[in-house]
């Protein structure tokens, strides 16, 4: 199939790729683009593994057609933190054990990221609730649950410190 | 799995998507959030030339929009997303019933992909159906796709894929009616109308056309409503049963007039008609309920088109027609 030139704006940067029309958005991260963090697991878009924030919504990378998402901002998990300053979601599912294997890790880090810029203080139901697109066959969320409880509480003390100052 | 080869296409114009459908015909397919689309294009179960991705068009505010006013009643743009309307404040307090549907619909990541015009499109869903291409021809297809006979019941030359949307059921329990915009302009079609109860034709929707809005008339305001939905985990599930009431109760209890459908158990969402009929005017009774969840399983007719048995679906439909009906006169009106 032709390949046809898009752009994409992921993490900040532009991009422009020549990607054939049925390529999709993870298939483009990972192979196009070298961002490995966002995975494919079930391959029929019910596990959450592959989410990305579009627009700052959480989303499927593997339902969706690259072609079609060039005018949105594409955040991976490889745009929230860095090494040196991880993001609150990173620090605290390291600090609390959110992860066990891991494969599932970035998109819980991607919907939680989402929950708490829309909401950074959720009930227990609503974390449930916003997490319920992503499967964990590790854990058992109590730790995933635990490591959001500390991403909030650090979140704020960071907020908390930062108006003091 | 792989992605068959097509051409896409991004209009961004409701005339340019209209032409380009009636250009390519049966080989253009509608592509919305996708969320259905694209695995079962993985699936290989369509091989359209041409797929018209119609999400730019949401730029053109009235057809990702909801809209309420009290003369024209509430209207939803067909690309509105899940999320939109489950979490809208003005649905969940005047159209209670589907607030409480699309909120059970997929998870949330999927909601927020997915579009009312997608999920009434939706294609139906079969186990011998939704399988991988080389699942299929191992078993020598299905009459759906590919395949001389139906697995689900083999003498007959019907196709039982399950209709296993949740926003349907709800719409149907308003009197709900879409816009379907093709090459001669915009028509109105009860939702009801919309469905043939087919498994392999499930709408009425040509080729050239796509549906552009959900209009719920203003007298369905304020109603109660809720949504019972049988899946094997509370999450992500696809529905295998769905009751949907909505409920007009007066300040002496009386149903004044009232709407059941079913969601799951048939190649389409249906309205339980007897119970509209046997309800209006009626005080709560054990005897009534009973009888309409009796009627309700006599229009389920669940096969075995899920991993779950017909037996228990059919049974869960008169448990949640109960349910249903019991929590709409306890419960209080919406506003
Ligand atoms: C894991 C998983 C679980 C799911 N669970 C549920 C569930 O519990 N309940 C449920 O109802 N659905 C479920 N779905 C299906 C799907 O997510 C929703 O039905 C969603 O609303 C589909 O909308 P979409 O915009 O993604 O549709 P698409 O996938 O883009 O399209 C779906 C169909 O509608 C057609 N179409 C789309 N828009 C239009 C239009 N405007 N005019 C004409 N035709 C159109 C398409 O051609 C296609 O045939 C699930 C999907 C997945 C992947």
């Amino acid at each position: 199939m032709s390949k046809q030139l898009i752009k994409l704006r992921v993490n900040g940067e532009q991009y422009e790729l020549a990607v054939p029309p049925n390529k999709l958005l993870l298939d483009v991260l990972r192979e196009d683009l070298g961002l490995t963090g966002t995975k494919r697991g079930c391959d029929d878009s019910s596990c959450g593994a592959c989410s990305v924030l579009v627009d700052g919504v959480p989303m499927l990378a593997c339902v969706a057609l690259a072609a079609s998402y060039q005018d949105c901002e594409l955040t991976t998990v490889e745009g929230l933190g860095t090494l040196d300053a991880l993001h609150p979601v990173q620090s605290s599912w390291g600090d609390a054990g959110g992860a066990q294997c891991g494969f599932c890790t970035s998109g819980f880090l991607i919907s939680t990221k989402a929950l708490l810029d829309r909401n950074p203080h959720p009930s227990l139901d609503e974390i449930r609730e916003a997490l319920s697109a992503n499967l964990c066959r590790c854990t058992g969320y109590m730790q995933i649950y635990e490591s959001v409880k500390l991403a909030i509480e650090r979140a704020a003390a960071a907020k908390a410190a930062g108006a003091g100052s | 799995m792989t992605m068959p080869a097509f051409r896409l296409e991004r209009p961004r114009s409701l005339a340019d998507a209209v032409s380009i459908l009636a250009t390519h015909g049966p080989d253009a397919m509608i592509l919305a959030g996708g969320t259905d689309v694209v695995p079962n294009l993985q699936m290989k179960l369509f091989s359209p030339r041409v797929l018209v991705d119609i999400k730019p068009l949401a730029k053109n505010a009235q057809l990702a929009s909801i809209d309420w006013s009290p003369a024209n009643g509430l209207r939803i743009g067909a690309l509105a997303t899940l999320t939109s309307i489950c979490e809208s404040p003005l649905i969940r307090e005047k159209f209670p019933v589907l607030a409480a549907a699309v909120a059970t619909i997929a998870g949330p990541l999927q909601r927020n992909m997915g579009t009312v015009g997608g999920n009434l499109c939706l294609e139906t869903r079969c186990q011998w159906y939704n399988q991988s291409d080389f699942w299929r021809k191992s078993l020598g297809g299905c009459l759906k796709k590919d395949g001389p006979i139906c697995h689900v019941a083999p003498g007959g030359k019907f196709c039982w894929a399950a209709w296993s949307g949740d926003s349907a059921p709800a719409l149907l329990t308003l009197d709900a009616e879409i816009e379907i915009t093709g090459p001669q302009g915009a028509r109105r079609l009860p939702l009801a109308q919309f469905y043939k109860n087919d498994g392999m034709d499930r709408i009425a929707l040509g080729r050239d056309e796509l549906l552009t809005a959900v209009h719920v008339p203003a007298r369905m305001a304020g109603r109660r409503g809720n949504y019972h939905k049988l899946r094997v985990r509370n999450s992500i599930d696809y529905p295998l049963a769905g009751v949907a009431v909505s409920m007009h109760v007066d300040s002496r209890g009386i149903c004044r007039d009232a709407r059941l459908a079913l969601t799951a158990v048939n190649p389409a969402p249906l309205l339980v008609k007897e119970a509209c009929e046997w309800l209006a005017g009626q005080p709560a009774s054990p005897e009534l309920i009973d009888r309409v969840a009796q009627q309700a399983i006599r229009t389920a007719k669940p096969l075995t088109t899920s991993g779950s048995t017909p037996v228990y679906r059919r049974d869960m439909v008169r448990v949640f027609t109960r349910r249903a009906l019991e929590e709409s006169w306890r419960s209080a009106d919406g506003k």
